[in-house]
C-alpha cells in the first residue's frame, strides 16, 4: 500500500500550523511522530490534501513545572518523556505506563501529544491522562482553551477536538510524591494495545484515600474513569479497604465489547481481578513500607 | 569412486557460520523490490471486495484516463495468452481458473483488474477508480458452510475438492473401536493460517526479445517456476528464465506462481515493458494463499494396558476457491500412527471449497496428525488413569519393532522416536515437575508439562514425479577457488553454507574457498526447490558425490604430474599432498591452472579442467524422529500462557552444522507457538479477512518464543552423508507439546479442547468453568437464526438435470478425466457391452489395460490392478448417461477419485 498523494508544509511555528489548519477547512492532518499516521496513510484509511509537520516546533517540546503540575509539550518524544528525571519524580505511574506504549523502536518518534490526540480507546497515553486528571491546551486560529481530558474522549479515535485545533501541551496537575501508583496491563504481546488495562494513583494521608484518579482502557470506546470506585476509596482506612467491592464498582463504570482478540466477558472478568489483584498489591506494598 | 576416510571431514558437524548471513544482517540481500530494471512499471491489483458473486461490469475508462497509467487490464485482455494455471503436481488444476477473475468471484481480494503505471503510487490511485458492479451470493465461507452450502464452483458437483479413503464405515474398524476396553475420541480444530513470510510475494518480470521471458520471483525454487511457467504460457519458442537470490521466506507459500505472478508477467509480455509487482503486507495477509483450516475427529480404542488397538480418523480441509492443488492431504493418514504400533487404522479426508483464499502448502503440511495424535494420548493418559510418559513408552515403534510396515504400507526401518523419548527424559526430570507442579497448585499457581513424539518422512524423492532428485554442479576454477552450482534454493535455510560445508570436506579446501550459486534457473539442474524437508538429505547427498568425483580426477591429475600412485594423494588446506613426500605437495590452483591451460600435461585422454556433477537420488523417504517437552504456567487470572522452558530431543542424522539444525527447529517451533497461541487468518460470515495487519495477524514476537533446549541423537540415515531433513520438524512437534503442557497445567479445571489458537478469552472459560465459545452457526443451517438481507438464491446447476432419455449405447470410445491425488489424468476407455458383461481397455500416458467388468442399468463396474507408483487395485463405478460419463475410483490407500468424461 502506498499513501494517496498529498501536500506536505514544514510548519514554522504554532501560529504558522494553525493558519495551515484553518485554511485546510478540515482536509488537513497533523504530523508529529508519525507512528500512526504513516501506517494509515499507507493503508489509505486517512487520505489528507494536507500534511502539516509539527514534530520539530520548539514550542512543541519539552517537560517543564507548571502550575504546580507538570507541562508536556504535545511533541515531545515518547522516549525522551521516558527518561526525564522531573517525570519520574512527580508521576512514576505515568512513566509506567508510557513503557507499555508500543516498541523502543516506536517510542523514539511517537510522541505525547499524538497519542493523547488519537484517542485509540486501548491505548496507555489517554486513559492515563483521565486518570491523572490532565488538561489539554488547544490552539486555533479562534483563539486558545482548556479542556479536561476527561471530556476530550467521545469514542474511538473520537475526541473533542476540533479540525482546526492544534494540541499544544498536557497539563498534570500534582500528586504526592508517595501517591500509589496502580497500572495493570494485559494485552496478547508486549507492545500491543491492551485486551485490559487500568492505571492511576491513590493519594494517601494519615493511612486514609483522599484522592482517587483510576482509569480502565480497553474496556470501551473511550478510556474510562473508574469513578464509583474513586468516590467509594476516598476516605477509606488503607487496611480495611474491600478490593473486590471496589473492583466490582470499577467493573459496573466499565463497557468493554468483543473482538477478535477477546470477549467483552473476558474483559470484566479478567478485568475484575487484575484491578483487585493490583488494588491489593499496591495498598499492601504501601502498608508494608 | 571412494569414500575418504572419517577424519578428513573437517566441516560437515561443526557449526560453521552461515556464509549468508553477512549480507542479510547488514541489509545487502537481493530480494526481488531491490531489482530495478530500465523503463520498469508498477503494477496494482483491483480485487474483489466480496467473496462470492458475479461481475455485472467493469468500467476501466477513468482509470486508464490518469496520468503514468499505461494499461488497466482484465480477464478479457489475458485470455488470448491461454494460460494454464497448473497445480504443485504440474497438471491442471481441479477447477478452471484464470490469472484474474473471469465473470465470477471466488473470494475477498479475488484479483479482478490490474492497473500498469510507471510508479506504485500512481497504479493504487488508478486501481481506486476501477469501477466494477457485483451481484453478490451468500459466501461459502467455513467447512460447515462448503458441506451445507451452495457449489462454490457452479461446474462441479458439490464442494467437495477431493476425497480419500473409506466413505463407508468399516465394520470390522468400527467392531474393533466399539469392542475395546477404552475407546477415547477428540474433535480437533485448527484455525487458518497465514505463511507470513518477511519477504512477501513479488515478481519483476521483462520479455528479453523475442524468445526470452526474464521472470525475477521470490520463490522456494527457480527450476521448478520456470518449469511450472514453461508449461503455464505454453508458448513455443519463449524460453523462461527465473531468477531469485535471496528469498525471505516461504514456508509453502511460495512454491510456484499464483495469479497475481501470472498476471503481471502477462502484462510484461502484452506491455512489452518490464513489470514489478511487490505484494504488500495487506495483500499478502488477506489475498495469499493460506493453509491449515482443519478439522478431524480421532478415535483411538487401548486394551486395558494402554495400548493401541484400532483408531479412525475423520478429517476435513479447507481448501479455498483455488487450490494450488485440491487437496484431502494423505499425508495426514499416511503418517497419522507411523511413529506407534497400531494393529488397525481408517479414515476419510476430504478437501472442501469455499469462498475463501485457496490452500497452498504450510510447513509440515499434514502436522495436524501429530496434533492429533499427540493430543489424543494425553488425554487417552488421563481417561485410562496412566501417565503421558508411560502410555508413549507402551505405543511407540521401537527398535526391537523394526523392520516393520504400519496399517497404510509405509515401511519403518531406523526410526528412533522412543530413543528420542529416553534422551529428553535424561534433560526433563518428570518426577521432580510433578513434585513443583503440585507444590505450585497449592500456592494457585498453574504448571503444566507437555511431551509429543512423531516422526517426518523427509528428503523424499522418486515417489511423486514433481519431487526429483538434485544435482551439484561443482567445479575448481583456474584460480584454485570452488564453484558450485545447485539446484537446491535457499529462502533462509543456509544451504549456501551446508552445502559448502559438504564439497570443502571432499575437495580439502577452506570454506571460504567454496561459493555456492543457487538463484538462476539457467545455470545448473533441475530440483523442485525447498519442500519436504529435501534439501539437507539430497542437496547435501548431491554435493558430497560430486565433490568426491572431483576429487577423484584431482588426484588423477596430480598422480600424473608429480607421478604418484592416485591412492598416495591426499588433499587438505587447499593443496595436493603425496604421502611420504611432502615436498612435492601443489596448490590446488597449480593444478587446476595446468588442468584447464596445459592439456599436453594431463594424462592422455583425460578432459581438460576440473569440473564434475553429480545427481543424487536419495533412498524413497528418510525419516526424521523426535520427542519435545515444554512446560508452561497459565496465569489463571488472564488466561496467558507462560513458556518457561522447551527441550527438543531430535534424531535428525548426522548434523551437516548443529546450529542450522537448531535454527530450523527453532523457527519452526516458533511458528507452532504462534499456531497454538497467537495467530488467526480468520475471515467473517461474509468472508472478509478480521486479520489484515500484523496488528490483528498476531505472530509471536522474540518476547514470545523462549530459548530453547537441543537433545541431538544422530542416527545415520541410508541417505549419502547420513544425513536426515529437519526443516518442517518443529512446525509439526511443537503444537500438540504446547497444547498438552496447557491440558496438563489446567487440568484441576477439566479438559481443554483443542480448538485453536487458545486464546487467553478461551482459556479463561475453562477456568471459570464457563463454556467454551461456540463457533457461529453456518448461515446455510437449519438452526441459523440471523437475519439474511444479502443472500439472494444460489446460481442455477450449471449442468442440466435431466439427461436425455435415448440412452445411445455405451460401446465405443469415451474420454475419461481420473482427478487422483496427483492432479487430474487424462485416459481414453473403450468399451463393449455383451449382456451384462462389458469388456474394454483404458488408454493413458503410461500405457494400455484391459479389464472386464459387469453392466447393471446404466452402471458399469470393473476392477483392475496397477503397479505403478505402487501395488493396487483400482475399482471403477461410472455412470452413463447420454453423451456424458460420471463415478468414482476406489484406489485403495489413495482412496476414492471421481471420474468424469464425454464421448470421444
Amino acid at each position: 500500500m502506498k499513501p494517496a498523494p498529498f501536500d506536505y508544509i514544514r510548519a514554522t511555528s504554532i501560529d504558522h500550523a494553525c493558519a495551515l489548519l484553518a485554511e485546510a477547512g478540515g482536509g488537513a492532518q497533523l504530523l508529529a511522530g508519525g507512528q500512526t499516521l504513516m501506517p494509515l496513510l499507507a493503508l489509505r484509511m486517512s487520505q489528507p490534501f494536507i500534511l502539516i509537520d509539527i514534530g520539530h516546533l520548539p514550542e512543541l517540546q519539552g517537560i517543564a513545572p507548571h502550575g504546580g503540575g507538570l507541562r508536556i509539550g504535545a511533541a515531545t518524544r515518547q522516549a525522551d518523556a521516558l527518561v526525564n528525571p522531573l517525570l519520574a519524580q512527580a508521576l512514576p505511574v505515568f512513566v509506567t505506563a508510557l513503557a507499555h506504549v508500543g516498541h523502543h523502536q516506536t517510542r523514539n518518534r511517537g510522541t505525547i501529544g499524538g497519542s493523547i490526540a488519537l484517542g485509540e480507546p486501548a491505548a496507555e497515553m489517554p486513559a492515563t491522562a483521565v486518570a491523572l486528571g490532565a488538561s489539554m491546551t488547544l490552539r486555533s486560529t479562534r483563539g486558545a482553551r482548556t479542556i479536561a481530558a476527561d471530556d476530550l474522549y467521545l469514542g474511538p479515535y473520537a475526541t473533542a477536538i476540533a479540525p482546526d485545533e492544534l494540541l499544544v501541551a498536557i497539563d498534570y496537575p500534582a500528586w504526592p510524591a508517595d501517591a500509589v501508583p496502580l497500572f495493570r496491563e494485559v494485552a496478547r504481546r508486549p507492545g500491543d494495545f491492551a485486551l485490559v488495562g487500568l492505571v492511576g494513583a491513590l493519594a494517601i494521608a494519615d493511612g486514609r484515600i483522599e484522592r482517587a484518579g483510576i482509569a480502565w482502557f480497553g474496556m470501551g470506546p473511550t478510556p474510562i474513569r473508574a469513578r464509583q470506585a474513586e468516590q467509594a476509596l476516598v476516605g477509606q482506612a488503607i487496611d480495611r479497604i474491600d478490593v473486590q467491592a471496589i473492583a466490582d464498582l470499577a467493573i459496573a463504570d466499565s463497557a468493554p465489547f468483543d473482538d477478535g482478540h477477546a470477549s467483552a466477558a473476558y474483559r470484566r472478568s479478567v478485568g475484575r481481578r487484575i484491578f483487585a489483584n493490583g488494588l491489593m498489591q499496591a495498598l499492601d506494598r504501601r502498608l508494608a513500607a | 569412486m571412494s569414500a575418504p576416510p572419517i577424519s578428513a571431514q573437517r566441516f560437515i558437524g561443526q557449526r560453521v557460520p552461515r556464509k549468508e548471513d553477512g549480507r542479510l544482517l547488514t541489509g545487502r540481500g537481493s530480494f526481488v523490490d531491490d531489482i530495478i530494471l530500465p523503463g520498469m512499471l508498477h503494477a496494482a491489483f483491483v480485487r474483489s471486495p466480496i467473496a462470492r458473486g458475479t461481475i455485472r461490469s467493469i468500467d476501466t475508462d477513468v482509470a486508464r484516463a490518469q496520468p503514468g497509467v499505461h494499461a488497466v487490464l482484465t480477464q478479457a485482455d489475458l485470455a488470448p495468452f491461454g494460460v494454464t494455471m497448473l497445480s504443485f503436481f504440474l497438471g491442471p488444476v481441479e477447477v478452471a481458473m484464470t490469472p484474474l477473475a473471469d465473470g465470477r468471484v471466488a473470494y475477498v481480494g479475488h484479483p479482478v483488474a490490474l492497473v500498469i503505471a510507471d510508479d506504485r503510487y500512481l497504479a493504487e490511485d488508478a486501481a481506486s477508480l476501477v469501477v466494477v458492479d457485483y451481484a453478490e451470493e451468500a459466501a461459502v465461507v467455513t467447512l460447515d458452510d462448503a458441506r451445507l452450502g451452495p457449489r462454490v464452483h457452479p461446474d462441479t458437483d458439490d464442494n467437495v475438492a477431493a476425497l480419500m479413503g473409506e466413505e463407508e464405515a468399516d465394520a470390522a474398524l468400527e467392531a474393533l473401536l466399539a469392542g475395546a476396553p477404552h475407546l477415547v475420541s477428540q474433535s480437533i480444530r485448527h484455525q487458518r493460517i497465514a505463511q507470513s513470510p518477511m519477504e512477501t510475494r513479488g515478481v519483476v518480470a521483462s520479455l528479453q526479445g523475442e524468445s526470452e521471458l526474464l521472470v525475477h520471483i521470490t520463490c522456494a525454487g527457480p527450476q521448478l517456476v520456470a518449469r511450472w511457467l514453461t508449461l503455464a504460457l505454453d508458448r513455443p519458442g519463449l524460453s523462461v528464465r527465473v531468477v531469485a537470490k535471496d528469498v525471505g521466506g516461504s514456508f509453502g507459500l511460495k512454491n510456484h506462481p499464483w495469479m497475481e505472478e501470472v498476471s503481471a508477467i502477462l502484462a510484461a509480455m502484452l506491455l512489452r515493458r518490464p513489470v514489478k509487482w511487490i505484494e504488500d503486507r495487506i495483500e499478502n495477509l488477506t489475498a495469499a494463499n493460506q493453509a491449515r483450516e482443519q478439522e478431524m475427529t480421532l478415535r483411538a480404542a487401548f486394551d486395558t494396558n494402554g495400548r493401541l488397538i484400532a483408531s479412525h480418523a475423520d478429517y476435513a480441509l479447507n481448501n479455498g476457491a483455488y487450490p494450488m492443488g485440491a487437496d484431502a492431504n494423505i499425508a495426514v493418514h499416511m503418517f497419522l500412527w507411523a511413529a506407534y504400533n497400531i494393529p488397525a487404522y481408517s479414515f476419510v479426508s476430504r478437501g472442501w471449497y469455499s469462498n475463501t483464499p485457496g490452500l497452498a502448502a504450510y510447513r509440515g503440511p499434514w502436522a495436524i496428525e501429530t496434533l492429533a495424535r499427540e493430543t489424543l494420548l494425553d488425554r487417552a493418559a488421563r481417561q485410562i488413569g496412566i501417565d503421558p510418559v508411560e502410555i508413549r513408552r507402551r505405543n511407540l515403534c521401537t527398535a526391537a519393532d523394526q523392520p516393520s510396515v504400519t496399517p497404510l504400507g509405509i515401511p519403518r526401518e531406523d526410526i528412533t522416536p522412543a530413543q528420542c523419548l529416553e534422551k529428553l527424559l535424561e534433560v526433563v526430570d518428570v518426577p521432580a515437575f510433578r513434585a513443583e507442579q503440585a507444590a505450585a497448585r497449592a500456592q494457585g499457581r498453574y504448571l503444566g508439562l507437555g511431551l509429543a513424539a512423531y516422526i517426518e518422512p523427509t528428503g523424499a524423492a522418486g515417489s511423486i514425479a514433481v519431487m526429483t532428485g538434485e544435482l551439484a554442479q561443482l567445479r575448481i576454477e583456474p584460480t584454485g577457488r570452488v564453484v558450485a552450482v545447485m539446484s537446491v534454493h535457499s529462502q533462509g535455510h543456509g544451504t549456501q553454507t551446508t552445502m559448502a560445508q559438504c564439497i570443502a570436506d571432499q575437495l580439502g579446501v577452506p570454506i571460504e574457498d567454496v561459493t555456492i550459486f543457487d538463484g538462476d534457473s539457467s545455470r545448473g539442474g533441475f530440483g523442485p526447490g525447498a519442500g519436504g524437508s529435501r534439501q539437507g538429505v539430497i542437496g547435501g547427498g548431491a554435493a558430497i558425490r560430486a565433490g568426491r568425483l572431483l576429487a577423484d580426477k584431482v588426484k588423477a591429475v596430480a598422480a600424473h604430474l608429480l607421478n604418484a600412485s592416485p591412492e598416495a594423494i591426499s588433499l587438505s588446506d587447499g593443496m595436493v599432498h603425496v604421502a611420504g613426500a611432502p615436498e612435492m605437495r601443489r596448490t590446488l590452483r597449480e593444478i587446476a591452472e595446468i588442468a584447464y591451460g596445459e592439456p599436453g600435461r594431463l594424462p592422455p585422454g583425460m578432459e581438460t579442467g576440473l569440473e564434475a556433477q553429480y545427481r543424487y537420488d536419495p533412498p524413497p523417504m528418510t525419516f526424521t524422529s523426535a520427542a519435545h517437552a515444554c512446560i508452561v504456567e497459565v496465569d489463571a487470572d488472564t488466561g496467558f500462557v507462560g513458556i518457561r522452558r522447551w527441550v527438543s530431543s531430535e534424531d535428525c542424522g548426522v548434523m551437516i552444522n548443529p546450529a542450522v539444525v537448531e535454527g530450523q527447529i527453532a523457527g519452526g517451533l516458533a511458528q507452532a507457538i504462534g499456531s497454538v497461541l497467537l495467530e488467526d487468518a480468520a475471515r467473517d460470515a461474509q468472508g472478509n479477512p478480521t486479520a489484515a495487519t500484523f496488528k490483528d495477524y498476531a505472530l509471536p514476537t522474540i518476547f514470545d518464543v523462549p530459548d530453547f533446549e537441543y537433545v541431538h541423537a544422530d542416527t545415520p540415515s541410508q541417505a549419502e552423508g547420513g544425513f536426515r531433513g529437519v526443516g518442517e520438524g518443529g512446525c509439526i512437534i511443537g503444537p500438540p507439546t504446547l497444547v498438552n503442557a496447557i491440558a496438563d497445567a489446567l487440568a484441576p479445571f477439566g479438559e481443554v479442547p483443542v480448538d485453536l489458537p487458545l486464546t487467553p478469552a478461551k482459556l479463561m472459560t475453562v477456568i471459570e468453568g464457563q463454556p467454551w465459545p461456540e463457533r457461529p452457526v453456518s448461515r446455510f443451517h437449519p438452526d441459523h437464526r440471523a437475519p439474511e438481507v444479502d443472500a439472494p438464491a444460489p446460481v442455477a446447476p450449471a449442468v442440466a438435470a435431466v439427461a436425455p432419455a435415448i440412452a445411445v449405447g455405451i460401446d465405443g470410445a469415451w474420454k475419461l478425466v481420473l482427478a487422483t491425488p496427483m492432479g487430474p489424468q487424462p485416459m481414453v476407455a473403450h468399451f463393449q457391452v455383451a449382456g451384462d458383461r462389458v469388456t474394454g481397455r483404458l488408454e493413458a500416458d503410461q500405457g494400455s489395460q484391459e479389464f472386464t467388468g459387469t453392466l447393471s442399468g446404466d452402471q458399469v463396474r470393473w476392477e483392475m490392478k496397477v503397479t505403478k507408483p505402487m501395488a493396487i487395485t483400482l475399482k471403477y463405478e461410472l455412470t452413463f448417461a447420454g453423451s456424458s460419463v460420471s463415478g468414482k475410483c476406489k484406489m485403495g490407500l489413495f482412496g476414492t477419485a471421481k471420474v468424469r468424461g464425454e464421448r470421444a
